[in-house]
């Protein structure tokens, strides 16, 4: 069925382009014109803006705006803040996409299995996909409470000391984490459950038949078909978890809170570089490179799969 | 079909055509009875502080009394958001005719030409006696004013009596080295050694230019200042020295030698007034807090304590001002409003609703002291308090932020305990980040 679709599509192309009809063609690209300038307005101008003000040195206030060449990126390479929200934001990136992949497969097995309960459970795990990321990270304060947090409160039940979840510097970057990986298991457990809702059973029916157990099933019929989703997953979670932001700035915010240095993350120093140094050339820079690596881990994760789609091909 | 659609049509465009039409009647009239009604003059007020809105709604009423063709319009916002919206709005021409701000940013507007100098008859009045030499020097710059205070962030110490008596400790500290020993007597643990009662709340967690802030209220009585200007105008760090060797090392103390604070638990203004702690250093604003959240506490207010005995005692001191749009197109109406608002009635109108305090001279405290006697160190502060602010320079924020990032990571740190050459390598190392923003700025020099 699909390899006919493709054909009909091939043959759709073919006769289009070959009778010469551009008509259709420059209707097409009337119609898409309008979105593709917003696009460009709203998406890809502060981009650029952002590229050429890296060159530039800028305090918002002052019209002038000189230029410097490469001054803001040597700068960046040997600002010790960068080099940590960088390191942090790596840690965070990691950790979150991993656990957040990891917990999400097996929920999403668990749930793709037919049972009335399934749509409860879905909703249940959604639901800090769409809860608003401030009231949450506030909630998140709370639950971290040296004193008085319900999560100290549940470890104190089973003999587990106080821990000092935002205030101590080794642990409060692992506390965002934990919030981070709640946040998003949802998003995921969806995402995945789609793709393995989307396989057809024939094929898991002919592995059992074949004498597959359950977890042999999985490991060579599920997990195979599921790789486009999990790419998917992978890239979009990567990109979220590079973007961390809010929940580090209402997390730092205060006299009970997480120390800034703790958990500097990239997004959280080029706020604080544009919008309170207001060095918004030099955040511009830092912007670009945030860009870049996240593009570069995105080309990675696709070459990765790839070649694991070659090798398994 | 067809032609009952377009029959429908037909009827559409002309209700559409009636609606329009209508909607345009209405709208011109609405205009001309909006325009008959509405004042001849609105000028639009931008403020960092929400807590002043009644107060600010306050003063615009009794002005349209005497100026009914005035009338005020008003947009809050946290003052980190307003900081951002100026920045924007005021080199844009799309900013407000009055807006209340702090030097870190008034003084980019100024150097970008985006402020007036005071007009002859504001700069008189700023002049006339009506606040002290500190205020008038600290609106100066250059030999020009710009703007009129408006508040002034002043910090004193906070004490609760109640844990003082408790603890057997009579008075309240006028040293640092008695500031700790009260402090040891009436910090107190849990059985299982949990710090529950701080002796003093100092500022050790979180990020932000608030950490450094409060490190000056203890490095200014050692003798040190963050940034220092030299004769010949530029500037370098003031406390890679004894000065802030002591303030550092004081605060490692609190923490970790002497523990009269720990950064888990409860802090600041929430903590002095739910009875947390017996000590903080903070404005006037914490009035009005303790009012609402434990009106009950029994409490009192005192300059923060000198270094020791033969020391000065310290103050520190943020004026803000009100400041008129250079691209406003009211500026006459602007001033004259901004005049009103800082009459003495309207300054005692201040620091009644909202606990900040107004510097203005000329002003009748007895009611509010009656009534609060807590408000004397800020409204009547001692004459033997040195006073000392926030240099007005562009980089200054970055200086406090960039230090605040290090600075909860030193008190805490198991090194610095005990360990003077650690304590000094750090002091280095902070002293090192202020130099490094100067010399970026271009302001960095030691001659």
């Amino acid at each position: 069925m699909v390899g006919r679709l493709v054909d009909a599509s091939n043959v759709w192309a073919r006769d289009t382009f070959s009778r010469g009809n551009w008509r259709l063609i420059l209707f097409c690209y009337i119609v898409l014109a309008p979105v593709l300038a917003l696009f460009g307005y709203v998406r890809m101008g502060p981009i650029v803006s952002s590229l050429v003000l890296s060159f530039h040195k800028w305090d918002l206030i002052n019209p002038i705006k000189p230029f410097i060449g490469w001054s803001n990126y040597a700068e960046l390479l040997e600002d010790d803040n960068f080099w940590l929200s960088l390191k942090n934001t790596a840690i965070y990136a990691l950790l979150t996409v991993t656990l957040s992949t990891l917990l999400a497969v097996p929920l999403a097995v668990f749930l793709a299995a037919k049972s009335r309960l399934s749509a409860v459970y879905q909703t249940i795990y959604f639901l800090p996909v769409i809860t608003p990321m401030v009231p949450m990270s506030i909630a998140w304060k709370w639950i971290y409470d040296y004193n008085h947090g319900i999560l100290n409160y549940v470890l104190s039940l089973i003999g587990i000391p106080a821990v000092a979840w935002l205030t101590d510097p080794g642990i409060a970057l692992y506390a965002l984490i934990i919030m981070g990986v709640w946040k998003v298991i949802g998003y995921n457990m969806i995402l995945l459950l789609v793709g393995i809702r989307n396989i057809p059973s024939t094929y898991v029916e002919a592995a059992a038949i074949d004498g597959a157990g359950g977890w042999q099933r999985f490991r060579y019929v599920t997990l195979p078909l599921l790789k486009p989703i999990l790419l998917y997953v992978l890239v979009t979670s990567s990109i979220n978890a590079f973007n961390v932001f809010t929940q580090v700035y209402v997390m730092t915010l205060g006299s009970q809170s997480a120390p800034g240095q703790a958990v500097r993350v990239l997004v959280f120093d080029i706020y604080q570089n544009a919008f309170q140094y207001f060095r918004f050339g030099y955040a511009s820079a830092e912007a670009v490179m945030l860009t870049m690596i996240v593009l570069g881990f995105t080309l990675i994760q696709f070459r990765i799969a790839r070649n694991k789609e070659g090798q398994d091909g | 079909m067809r032609t009952r659609k377009s029959k429908s049509v037909g009827i559409d465009r002309r209700a559409a055509l009636k609606v329009a039409a209508g909607a345009g009647i209405a709208a011109a009239g609405g205009v001309a009875f909006s325009r008959k009604a509405r004042a001849a003059t609105t000028l639009t007020i931008w403020t960092g502080f929400p807590e002043l809105v009644p107060y600010y709604k306050s003063v615009a009423d009794a002005y349209a009394k005497t100026k009914p063709d005035v009338t005020v319009t008003l947009l809050s916002s946290s003052l980190r958001e307003m900081e951002q919206k100026l920045s924007a709005a005021i080199p844009t021409g799309t900013g407000p005719d009055i807006f209340d701000i702090g030097s870190g940013i008034s003084i980019k507007f100024i150097e970008a030409g985006l402020l007036d100098p005071n007009p002859a008859d504001v700069d008189t009045y700023l002049k006339s006696g009506a606040w002290n030499k500190f205020t008038v020097d600290w609106f100066t710059q250059k030999g020009k004013t710009h703007g009129l205070p408006l508040l002034e962030g002043r910090a004193a110490m906070f004490y609760n009596k109640a844990m003082f008596k408790e603890a057997g400790v009579a008075n309240p500290p006028t040293t640092f080295g008695e500031l700790m020993e009260a402090a040891k007597k009436i910090t107190k643990f849990d059985a299982t050694g949990k710090m529950t009662r701080a002796g003093i709340s100092m500022r050790l967690s979180g990020q932000g230019s608030g950490i450094t802030e409060k490190f000056r209220m203890v490095l200014e009585p050692a003798g040190g200042q963050l940034i220092r200007q030299t004769a010949s105008g530029k500037w370098h760090n003031g406390f890679d020295n004894d000065a802030g060797r002591k303030a550092l090392q004081f605060y490692v103390d609190v923490v970790q030698k002497d523990k009269v604070d720990d950064p888990k638990i409860p802090h600041d203004a929430d903590a002095f007034a739910n009875q947390h702690a017996a000590m903080l250093f903070r404005e006037a604003w914490v009035i009005g807090e303790i009012k609402k959240k434990n009106p009950s506490l029994d409490y009192g207010v005192v300059p923060i304590p000198r270094w020791d005995a033969s020391s000065p005692y310290k103050g520190i001191v943020q004026p803000w001002g009100m400041y008129v749009n250079g691209k406003s197109r009211q500026k006459p109406a602007s001033w004259d409003f901004v005049k009103f608002l800082t009459q003495p009635q309207n300054a005692y109108q201040l620091t009644a609703m909202t606990g900040w305090v107004s510097r203005r001279e000329g002003v009748d405290w007895g009611p509010l002291l009656k009534e609060t006697p807590q408000f004397e160190v800020f409204v009547k502060p001692p004459a033997n308090i040195e006073l000392f602010a926030d240099p007005i320079l562009g980089p200054w924020d970055e200086i406090q932020t960039r230090i605040a990032d290090r600075l909860p990571g030193m008190f805490i740190d198991p090194a610095l305990n005990n360990n003077p050459a650690k304590v000094a390598e750090a002091v280095k190392s902070l002293a090192t980040i202020a130099d490094n923003i100067l010399k970026q700025a271009g302001i960095y020099g030691t001659t």
